[in-house]
Parts: C-alpha cells; sequence; structure tokens
C-alpha cells in the first residue's frame, strides 16, 4: 500500500526510524512544531495539507497528531480514509497510548514532559512559543521578556512575562520520554540539565515507536487507532476512546 | 467626574498605577466604593471585552486590564468590608485536578473582582475534595472550573459528581471554561454554563446569580 504519513515535526525522527521497517511505502511530510498554539487554526492548516494530497490516491492519510488540544477536531477525510492514533497528543503517542498516558498523568502531577523532538526542534528559552516565527499564536503573546518590555513597557512588560511563565513554576518534575532514537543521549543530557536549571526532579520514561510502526504497517486496531472514512470527520469524545469518526 | 474617566482609562489602558492613583483620588474625595465599581470600573470591564471580541486586544492586554482592576480594589475592598458591605455574589474559581495552566482563569478572577464580586480563588491542580470544601466552607454562589488539556477536561465531570455526592449540587452554579472546552461538554458533564472568553464569563456569573 501507498501512505502518505502527515506528522508534527515533534515525532519526525521516531517516524523517520519506523516508516523504513514497513513492507508499504510511507512517503512523510512534517509540519513545523507548535501548531497547537494556533486554537483553531491548526486544523484549517492540517486540512489544508490533506486535501493537498487526497486526489494522489494514496490508500491512506496517516496524521502523526493526537486530538491536540482539539486541533484535530473536525478534521475531514476527502476521497482518502485518514488514519489518527487515539491520544490526546503527542506525549500519548510516544508514551505508548493514551492508557498509559492518563495513568502516568494521573500519578505524576506536576509533570512537564519532554521527548527528543522537543528537546531538539525547540530553541532554548522558547518554551512559550513555537518553534517557527511564521506561526502566529492566537493569544498574542509575545516570545521574550525583551520582546513584552519593548512592547508594553518595563513593568508591564516585566509582569506579562512573569504571567506567561509562571506556569512552569507549578511544576514539580520534568519527565523525558525516551523513544530509542539516536538522538536520545544528547536530548536526555539536555532533559536533565533543564530539570536541574529548573530545580525539577528529572525521571526518564522508556517510551515507544510502537504506535508509530503499527500507523505505518496499516496495522491500524481499534484500541489505538481511529480510521475515518471518506467523507467522515473527526470528533472528540474524550472518554476511553478519545476520538471518534462521524 | 474626572476621578471616574481617570479609572475608566487607567483599566482599559492596563495602567495598574494610575488605577490605583485614581482610585485613591476617588476615596479621598468621598466617593462610595460601590458607586465607584459600577459606574467606571464596570464600564471598563465591558470595553475591554469588546475590544478583545473586535480582536484589538488580546491576553497580554486582558491581563494588564485585570492587573489594573485588581490594584483599584485592592483600596476598596477593605473600606467596604469596613463599611459592613455584602458583596452581593460569592464565586469560588480554580483550575482543576491536574492542570497547571491558570492564565485565562487568573483573568475571569479579576475581571470578577473588578465586577465587584468576591472571588475565592483556589489556584490550579485543584482536586475535586478542595472544590466541595471550598463550597461546605465558604458558601459561594457559582463554582467556576477551568482546564486547558484535553486529558484534565474529564476533572470538571469528576468534581461535578463530587459536589452532588457531598449533596452541594444544587446550592451552586457550575460554570466551565478554557481552550479546549465546548458548550456540548458542559451540557454533557452537567454544567450550567459555558464561556469561551473571560468578559462572557463575567456576564454569565451575572445571569446566573440573576435567575
Amino acid at each position: 500500500m501507498h501512505f502518505k504519513a502527515i506528522i508534527c515535526q515533534v515525532m519526525s525522527r521516531e517516524m523517520e526510524a519506523a516508516a523504513p521497517r514497513s513492507p508499504h511505502s510511507v512517503e512523510i511530510e512534517v509540519l513545523t512544531m507548535g501548531l497547537h498554539d494556533l486554537g483553531a487554526g491548526m486544523r484549517s492548516h492540517l486540512q489544508d495539507r490533506i486535501d493537498a494530497w487526497d486526489a494522489n490516491r494514496y490508500d491512506a492519510i496517516l496524521l502523526g497528531y493526537g486530538l491536540c488540544g482539539r486541533g484535530t477536531e473536525g478534521l475531514r477525510a476527502g476521497a482518502t480514509q485518514l488514519v489518527l492514533p487515539r491520544a490526546h497528543d503527542c506525549i500519548g503517542i510516544l508514551i505508548g497510548g493514551h492508557e498509559r498516558y492518563e495513568a502516568y498523568f494521573a500519578d505524576h502531577p506536576g509533570v512537564y514532559y519532554r521527548s527528543p523532538g522537543w528537546i531538539e526542534f525547540q530553541a532554548p528559552g522558547q518554551w512559550l512559543q513555537p518553534a517557527q516565527a511564521a506561526i502566529k499564536s492566537t493569544l498574542g503573546e509575545r516570545r521574550t521578556r525583551a520582546e513584552l518590555v519593548a512592547q508594553y513597557g518595563e513593568e508591564n512588560g516585566n509582569y506579562l512575562f512573569e504571567q506567561f511563565s509562571a506556569y512552569r513554576r507549578h511544576y514539580s518534575g520534568l519527565t523525558y520520554i525516551s523513544t530509542g532514537v539516536p538522538a536520545d543521549e544528547h536530548c536526555r543530557a539536555q532533559a536533565r540539565a533543564e530539570a536541574e536549571r529548573e530545580q525539577w526532579a528529572f525521571e526518564e520514561v522508556r517510551g515507544t515507536q510502537v504506535l508509530l510502526e503499527q500507523m505505518v504497517n496499516g496495522d491500524w486496531n481499534e484500541a489505538n487507532f481511529l480510521v475515518v472514512p471518506p467523507g467522515a470527520t473527526v470528533r472528540a469524545t474524550l472518554g476511553n476512546t478519545v476520538v471518534a469518526a462521524q | 467626574m474626572v476621578q471616574f474617566q481617570d479609572l475608566y482609562d487607567a483599566i482599559v489602558t492596563g495602567d495598574a498605577k494610575k488605577a490605583r492613583a485614581a482610585t485613591e483620588s476617588a476615596i479621598a474625595a468621598g466617593i462610595p466604593p460601590m458607586e465607584l465599581i459600577s459606574s467606571s470600573m464596570v464600564l471598563a470591564m465591558d470595553e475591554v471585552g469588546r475590544l478583545f471580541e473586535a480582536e484589538e486586544y488580546f491576553v497580554p492586554e486582558l491581563l494588564l486590564a485585570g492587573r489594573a482592576m485588581k490594584s483599584a480594589m485592592e483600596l476598596l475592598r477593605p473600606l467596604m468590608i469596613a463599611a459592613g458591605q455584602k458583596f452581593a455574589t460569592r464565586v469560588v474559581i480554580g483550575t482543576v485536578k491536574g492542570d497547571l495552566h491558570d492564565i485565562g482563569k487568573n483573568i475571569v478572577a479579576s475581571m470578577l473582582e473588578g465586577g465587584g464580586f468576591e472571588v475565592i480563588d483556589l489556584g490550579a491542580d485543584v482536586s475535586p475534595e478542595k472544590f466541595v470544601a471550598a463550597v461546605q466552607e465558604r458558601d459561594p454562589h457559582v463554582v467556576c472550573m477551568s482546564a486547558l488539556l484535553t486529558v484534565t477536561m474529564p476533572a470538571m465531570r469528576t468534581t461535578i459528581d463530587a459536589l452532588k455526592n457531598a449533596g452541594l449540587r444544587e446550592r451552586v452554579k457550575v460554570l466551565i471554561g478554557g481552550a479546549p472546552v465546548t458548550t456540548e461538554y458542559a451540557k454533557e458533564i452537567g454544567a450550567d454554563g459555558y464561556s469561551d472568553n473571560a468578559s462572557g464569563a463575567v456576564s454569565l456569573v451575572k445571569s446566573m446569580v440573576a435567575a
């Protein structure tokens, strides 16, 4: 079979490792990280890409995304079926599935998640903003303290920076999801250094490429994948299935 | 009056220092706090909401306006309490269990304060038990819950269930908000309302209480 995979940059290394092992042909299109910051804009951005390939008669368009804050809700399959992992977000995919994610999340409140892609494709200090400047944030936020001060003045600018970065101070731990890619060693070290800087407890969780492997292998089991037939759209269920097609 | 316009302008432009100064002048001039709130702060808040709807203001401007309102309220609240003024409505607000995002919640909290409500802000990562305890201890009219992650949204349902189990559900109106939250979800979990923006939330609180 021929697949087109449209994936978030955050999982590009893992996908690039999984795809060559598939018996099927997998063409990968990588979209820049941070689309989830666009809010409703994420959906139209992704839909444009899906529509662009729809007429090419792929057997399926595979999406390297989760629900992503509802950014993938409303995506519509044209003539080509879509395959979407049942996951709230990339962490859910890389940690090994939404059940494992929800269990870990519930047991580890106050944890900031990193995976190789989160380290590799985000410039240092840009944790408030997507990696690519061209992506406009719906919240109208500026990136750095300097930019906020330049726009709003010393006092208000600093206040805003404190407000936007405050949530990071609520966190007490950093969990690095290792996924078995060569970048792991370097990224783990960076994640550990970040944890030390922020005074967060560091933990590593062995993640997995398994879901991506299943996706490129065409093993779209009901437990882990939503297959959206032509003409149907993605809907969030938020329950055990995370997403459904309607 | 000039003081009122100064306070109005200070809030709309997000100038906390000027808001404080204008409030001090008004207090010195003997303006009753509730008059100040209803004639300038509420109007300022309405204008800020309008500018946000018109996409001229974004979250930073809301944060700054909220801060300006809070700095005015810091001066007015002690006077109101000393005068035995009862706040019309008590609101408990918090971000749900597992969720540490609180910017939107903070904006709503400061706008509610600016609107003359008594706000009990429980912070972020608030368990159902903590919401229940706050309802028991503080007897609010409204409970507002916020979540930014789809993975923490189910905690809104658990909290409403916890209120039911404690026999408190009928005593409060429950409103929910946050980027991934929707009206449909509010209906699904038995919340009383949903808003996708801060001034909408304030209007909703007002209408819930008036009803």
